[in-house]
């Protein structure tokens, strides 16, 4: 970077929020009808009921769990790279974090929806909140819904000061060169920031605590969210392997999500010279790393279920990879193929499979098949949960209960939708705030001299 | 405000006219002044929120079942059994529970109707009657006039009778295709006795049935019920049971309770039964009188073990064990009927019966004559094709049609539909729409059973009565009045002086006074009776009955079947029977218990055959015949003759109602019109048809989700000689894993410790599985108690069925081998249970007695607790779900009707728990054991479930479970057990003869 000037920085970042092209628009529109979509969907199974959805019995959990935790997943990359990565002092972050701390706003924004999308009775979740109230009613501490409540609710509140407080520092750059109605806006935002060096002072040791604040939010939220599956009882829930198992899950598909995001915003705005190919490098080695894990994860869980000898884990986990186990009688055939059993492999395949080949230098060094492979991951990892939620559910102890799980168009919609309303929170946060940190980014730079040339 | 035009004066006059107009329209008179059972008659008027009951009887089908109907605020809102008859002694079945569905079906029509070419128009009652009356005596042939009815029952096949004589009208014809003429007949032939004797299956050790559905629909299935249970069940303290042997190409629910079942070939059924007769007359010969003895070595001469194994298929020597065993057994009960044997040799088999019951010794033992068990008679098939022919010859000008819906019930082949269009005039009396009353011109609808009055006398020293237990759902008159009005304004002798049919029914109960040997007054007699139900009498017969084989000719020849392929047999339906229960939504909505299908019908075949005929489970498959084609779903069953295919009565209705139009197919059309000439019911076993598969997926609903159970434990069984041995089997999963296991293992104190539980109840259930049969009355008790809605094929599919309890059904084992296993599964009330931690708002909670509650407006529907249920015993409600009118009327009103996105489940019918803690509190003591019977113990007809208090070291329930502590356990274990949610339901083992776990 050492060719990259603090005016180089200043213009490019300028660029990304200046009048953008019609592509732009067009980009944001579709975004926004998807969430239309969404929002649509949502409002007729609120009137018509829960039943337009596929969710059934026994598999009273379906896609909407699925996108819960995949967009939670999907928040965790935010905190990770700019609280953990911080604190590990790993520089390679600074060029992405903004962008990862929105994603992870925006994402968990998202994910916190689901929970409202999937209760019977949407206009009683104020429910969940322990509130003083006439009618002596309070919440069950011992569910883990209302761990998530509280573990969603505080990740979020912590997410949303740490992105704000990030950008302080820059939104004041932005109130200098803005006009109008953006420059109020803007000076509102920017809290009176006048770069002093006291500012300064304050803001860096305020930021390392938020920081330190936010990384055991990393490992809690996760874990607590596999909680809701843990604490249950049925065969491919019950299990210690859950919390790990599920942070790595987390981070893996959110830095995939980083790169999915960061690539096209690279190429988009010209940003090849901040978000290098070492900080791709970087992100591919971490996403490699939680690759293993996770593919440890699943040959675990296979394992325990043999070695546990329950019958009830054992035939669950004969299932997921090949289906009905049959018993030689022409009405309940061996290897009979669902939708489940198509996303176990899936998950297999884009988790563990698809990474194999960040081992090598020359595919993390290609941006395009980075592209391909972050795409796949996200794609396994949605499945990973929709594996975990529904198989375990059509499976369960009592086989006159087993059932199947068929996703209904509404579901397609409102998971339409949130990605809609995910990247339309993201297009617009591209135009509306720097999606680079202008002043980390600085940090990363020689200062400017009065002659450079001089110095050699 | 005065702007809009409607001022607040206004608005109150409105309300205040329309009000009173509506408060007027629900305080019309009732027609008939209402005994209720067992209460003073100065308290005739309910109290709001006290429940009335009148005792009356059931006529869903012919075996005549006393009932009591609960009513609330004047409305019937549950069906329960009479516990003084002598016939169902106060539990019901599937079809009984469900009569509230006829009552309040919303096929019912609600005023006369008069046909104008294809479109019907409601017409006033007198123009309807005035229009009847023209008809009548426009017919000036008065033979001309006929009338078809679906029941005779009691006094009712007299005053028909009465009333068509007045007219000079034709005799009456009473239709019933599943008819028991073949066995009075055969009874004449052999014993000079043309009578249903009375079978005591409750005494037998060996019971052999040849086809009958006894637990399903054949003569008295509650009755069969008990009985079979009385005899088959594990008598604990002897290691005791009775043996089952079912022998007949097809197994359906009777046939999955038998011990061993012979798989003969269709229609050899006679030759079975004269070859196992000829080699018991053979052991048995020194006890038979000699003159006896001669006439039977002729008549069995010819028979024997070698040839009817030739017939059957079956092995000689298992046919010489089993005749061994009958000959051996003090007593045996032979059985034959139901539709396998309702060939057109359904009388020789009969015979053949009899012979074989005679020559076992099993006469006035377990078969006894005298008793007579006058299942409402039907009339000879012959007579209704007599009446058909008439009709199409142009000599009918006036049908009446009462009832019976011969345009579905009998094949097409019959031509009832082209005879039909021959009459002039048809008018029904039928109370809802059928495919005959759509054919009719004129239509004074009827009442149903529960609105009117009628008498049943289904067994020597039992007259039932049956009354109007609520004002009628439609200003409608029952047919009997209307037959009663005509006869007045006609004059006819012996009828015009007769106002109503309660009148007529007294003056024929008159004479039952007398019968029955009480005096006095005949009001008082009168009122007795209606608050019991009727008079039951304990009589002693005589039985003795004498062989009479002069010039008998046992025509034993298998039957011949037309066509090529396999023989098709229709089955009678646990739910639907002929086809009369099909326009209730329970009865679609709950499961059939062995193919646990819902919503439809279905062909089973043997996988044997399916495979020769390139058929997957499920498929749309061709079922043709000489006499038509229907396309249905296969089922593969191995439970099923490999040259037989099976198709249920029932379904596949018209024009019977939304609830049954287009579900399913009508097996009759593939049907010839074939008569038993000696016996005289329908031939339903009288064809072939051919098979071909589509290819395609049929909507084949089915609720079970895998037919094995996977060594899971979940019904277990052991067998005779282990309960002998009070040894517990080794290997099954309550052993080690049980209740006292896990007692140990438990890391929490118990519930029982904490102070504010379980004291002083404990409410608690067995679940006896040896003694459950499967018969789902119990699913239908609990959709009539706890307004569970029915939510239809297409949510059953998705697995969206609302039921609370629910029959489950595993199969074990492979071919004629296999085992059914059944059992009830709901809500187990679990100590630790896994619904109650995980709902965020303590929706569901375990209550202070250990039920665990859930509290529908807490309820916030994450359905987590449905998920972290390991028996999935819990309901979500996925849409608003309503109930059509008037079928909302039967609401019971002690139980929230639920509302979207809310979960739901059994509560132990905890309104009945309240209820008897408020009388309980009230007299200042604790409820007694048995004062309390939820819904689905009630209605049990085997006493498979018991509910109780656990914490009574001395109740039922406590006796059953042996949970406490150490306690020898031989047949109790929980389901799951190794769960630990520690259950507040006891499941007793099933036990078995003989060692058959088989897991294939």
């Amino acid at each position: 970077m050492s060719s990259v000037t603090y005016a180089d920085v200043n213009a490019d970042m300028l660029r990304t929020l200046v009048r953008p092209k019609p592509a732009y628009y067009l980009l944001l529109v579709g975004f926004v009808i998807a969430f239309g979509i969404g929002a649509l969907s949502w409002a007729i199974q609120i009137d018509v009921g829960l039943g337009l959805s596929g969710i059934s019995h026994p598999v009273g959990w379906g896609v909407y769990i699925t996108n819960f935790v995949f967009w939670i997943g999907i928040g965790h990359a935010g905190t990770l790279i700019s609280a953990v990565f911080f604190l590990t002092r790993a520089p390679w972050r600074a060029p992405v974090y903004r962008a990862a701390e929105a994603m992870t706003v925006f994402a968990v924004m998202t994910a916190g929806l689901f929970p409202l999308i999937h209760v019977g009775r949407v206009w009683l979740a104020y429910w969940l909140i322990p509130y003083p109230n006439q009618r002596m009613l309070w919440v069950n501490f011992k569910s883990p819904l209302l761990w998530d409540v509280f573990a969603v609710s505080t990740y979020l509140t912590i997410s949303v000061t740490f992105f704000v407080v990030g950008l302080v520092p820059d939104l004041a750059a932005m109130r200098d060169n803005a006009k109008g109605i953006r420059k109020l806006i803007y000076w509102q935002l920017a809290l009176g920031w006048n770069n002093s060096y006291q500012q300064w002072l304050h803001y860096a040791r305020g930021y390392l605590l938020l920081a330190a604040l936010a990384t055991p939010l990393v490992f809690s939220v996760h874990s607590i969210v596999s909680w809701d599956f843990a604490m249950s009882l049925i065969p491919g829930w019950h299990t210690t392997i859950f919390a790990p198992y599920f942070v790595a899950g987390a981070i893996f598909s959110g830095l995939a999500m980083v790169l999915t995001i960061c690539i096209p915003l690279r190429t988009v705005f010209g940003l090849e010279k901040y978000i290098t190919h070492h900080v791709m490098q970087s992100l591919a080695k971490v996403i490699l790393f939680t690759s293993i894990i996770v593919g440890y994860a699943y040959t675990t869980e296979f394992f325990i279920a043999y070695y546990s000898g329950v019958p009830y884990e054992r035939g669950l986990f004969y299932f997921r990879p090949f289906g009905e186990i049959g018993d030689g009688s022409p009405f309940f055939h061996k290897g009979d193929f669902g939708v489940p059993n198509f996303a176990f492999w899936i998950m297999v395949f884009c988790n563990v499979i698809s990474p194999l080949p960040l081992w090598r230098f020359k595919i993390r060094n290609n941006v395009i098949a980075l592209f391909i492979i972050s795409v796949l991951i996200n794609v396994g990892m949605w499945f990973e949960r929709f594996n975990i939620v529904v198989s375990s559910l059509q499976r369960d102890f009592n086989p006159a209960n087993w059932g199947s799980y068929h996703p209904t168009i509404v579901e397609f919609g409102i998971t339409l939708g949130s990605f809609g309303m995910f990247f339309t929170l993201f297009t617009a946060f591209i135009r509306a705030m720097p999606s680079m940190a202008i002043a980390e980014v600085k940090e990363g730079l020689e200062p400017p001299r009065r002659n450079p040339a001089a110095h050699h | 405000m005065t702007d809009n035009g409607f001022r607040r004066r206004d608005f109150f006059k409105v309300l205040a006219a329309g009000g009173a107009a509506t408060a007027v329209a629900a305080c019309a008179d009732p027609p008939e002044k209402l005994i209720p059972y067992l209460v003073p008659p100065s308290n005739i008027e309910f109290t709001p929120g006290v429940p009335v009951e009148y005792a009356t009887t059931c006529a869903e089908c012919p075996a005549a079942c006393g009932m009591v109907i609960k009513t609330r605020e004047a409305r019937a809102i549950k069906a329960e059994g009479n516990p003084d008859h002598p016939v169902n002694r106060g539990t019901l079945c599937i079809r009984g529970q469900s009569s509230l569905q006829t009552l309040y079906n919303p096929a019912r029509i609600a005023s006369a109707m008069r046909r104008q070419a294809e479109a019907w128009q409601a017409v006033t009652w007198a123009d309807a009657e005035a229009a009847f009356l023209a008809a009548l005596q426009g017919v000036m042939e008065r033979k001309r006039i006929a009338l078809i009815t679906d029941s005779a029952m009691g006094s009712r096949g007299e005053f028909l009778d009465k009333w068509l004589a007045g007219l000079g009208a034709s005799p009456k014809v009473v239709l019933d295709t599943l008819g028991q003429n073949a066995i009075k007949a055969a009874g004449q032939m052999v014993f000079s006795r043309a009578e249903i004797p009375q079978y005591r299956i409750d005494q037998a050790q060996l019971l052999v049935n040849f086809g009958s559905d006894f637990l399903e629909t054949w003569l008295s299935p509650v009755r069969q019920n008990r009985e079979f249970a009385a005899m088959h069940a594990v008598d604990d303290k002897a290691a005791r049971k009775g043996k089952f042997v079912h022998i007949g190409p097809h197994v359906s629910l009777t046939g999955a309770n038998a011990d061993e079942w012979l798989n003969i070939a269709p229609g050899s059924e006679a030759e079975v039964a004269l070859g196992l007769a000829r080699e018991v007359f053979e052991a048995n010969r020194r006890k038979i009188p000699g003159v006896e003895a001669g006439e039977l070595e002729r008549v069995l001469q010819p028979f024997g073990i070698e040839r009817a194994a030739g017939h059957s298929g079956i092995d000689a020597e298992r046919l010489k064990a089993l005749a061994k065993a009958i000959a051996s057994a003090e007593p045996s009960l032979v059985l034959a009927g139901g539709t396998p044997a309702a060939t057109g040799n359904a009388a020789g088999l009969q015979v053949a019966v009899n012979l074989l019951n005679y020559v076992a010794g099993n006469l006035g033992k377990t078969v006894v004559f005298g008793a007579n068990q006058r299942i409402d008679p039907s009339s000879p098939h012959a007579d209704v094709l007599a009446l058909i022919n008439r009709m199409r010859n142009g000599e009918i000008d006036l049908l009446i049609v009462d009832g019976a819906n011969p345009l579905y019930a009998l094949p097409p082949a019959a031509g009832m539909a082209e005879a039909l269009g021959k009459v002039k005039t048809v008018v029904s009396l039928s109370s809802a729409w059928d495919e005959t009353t759509h054919a009719a011109h004129l239509v004074l609808p009827g009442l149903t059973f529960l609105e009117r009055w009628g008498d049943a006398f289904p067994q020597t020293g039992v007259y039932g009565l049956m009354q109007p237990v609520m004002a009628p759902v439609f200003p409608v008159k029952a047919a009997e009045d209307t037959l009663l009005s005509v006869a007045a304004t006609l004059g006819m002798a012996g009828l015009k002086e007769t106002p109503t049919y309660q009148d007529y029914l007294k003056a024929a109960w008159a004479k039952v006074q007398s019968q029955t040997g009480q005096r006095g007054d005949f009001a008082a007699f009168w009122r007795t009776a209606l608050q019991n139900g009727g008079v039951f009498q304990q009589v002693t017969f005589s039985g003795s009955v004498r062989l009479n084989l002069r010039g008998l000719e046992v025509p034993a020849a298998p039957p011949a079947f037309e066509g090529e392929g396999l023989v098709l047999l229709p089955t009678a339906s646990l739910r639907h029977r002929d086809g009369r229960g099909a326009n209730k939504p329970w009865l679609q909505e709950i499961p059939d218990p062995i193919s646990q299908v819902v919503w439809g019908s279905w062909a089973d075949i043997n996988p044997e055959t399916a495979k020769r005929l390139g058929i997957r489970h499920g498929e749309r498959i061709k079922v043709s015949s000489p006499y038509g084609e229907v396309e249905t779903a296969a089922y593969l069953h191995y439970g099923v003759h490999p040259d037989v295919i099976a198709i249920p009565m029932g379904q596949g209705h018209s024009r019977s109602g939304r609830h049954a139009d287009d579900v399913g197919v009508n097996v009759m059309t593939l049907l010839p019109a074939h008569t038993d000439a000696a016996g005289g019911d329908l031939a339903l076993l009288a064809t072939r048809v051919a098979v071909k598969g589509t290819g395609q997926q049929a909507q084949l609903v089915q609720t079970d989700g895998s037919p094995r159970q996977m060594d899971r434990g979940i019904i277990q069984s052991m067998t005779l000689a282990q309960v002998a041995k009070g040894e517990p089997p080794a290997a099954a999963h309550g052993g080690e894993h049980g209740e006292g296991a896990a007692r140990r293992n438990f890391f929490y104190p118990q519930r029982e410790q904490t102070p504010g539980y379980y004291d002083p109840y404990r409410w608690g259930m067995t679940v006896d599985s040896d003694r459950c049969t499967g018969c789902s009355a119990c699913v239908a008790a609990c959709y009539a108690e706890n307004n569970v809605p029915v939510v239809g094929r297409e949510r059953v599919a998705l697995g969206r069925e609302m039921s609370w309890i629910r029959v489950e059904r595993f199969l074990e084992g492979a071919g004629d081998s296999y085992r059914t296993l059944v059992q009830p599964m709901f809500c187990q009330h679990c100590e630790n249970a896994g619904c109650e931690p995980v709902c965020p708002v303590y929706a569901t909670y375990h209550n202070p007695e250990g039920l665990n509650a859930q509290i529908y407006n807490r309820c916030v529907g994450t359905r987590y607790c449905s998920n972290n249920c390991a028996y999935k015993v819990r309901r979500f409600n996925w849409f608003e779900y309503l109930h059509d009118a008037p079928l909302h009327l039967q609401l019971n009103p002690d139980v929230t009707v639920r509302s979207k996105g809310v979960m739901e489940k059994c509560t132990m019918c905890v309104q009945r728990i309240t209820r008897a803690k408020d009388k309980a509190r009230s007299e200042g003591r604790i409820v007694h054991d048995g004062e309390i019977t939820p819904a689905c113990v009630q209605t049990c007809p085997t006493s498979a479930l018991t509910f109780g208090n656990l914490r009574d070291p001395g109740s039922e329930v406590s006796r059953k479970a042996q949970r406490e502590e150490g306690a020898h356990r031989v047949r109790q274990y929980e389901v799951l057990a190794d769960l630990q949610n520690r259950p507040a339901v006891t499941y007793l083992r099933k036990v078995t003869l003989e060692d058959g776990h088989k897991e294939a």
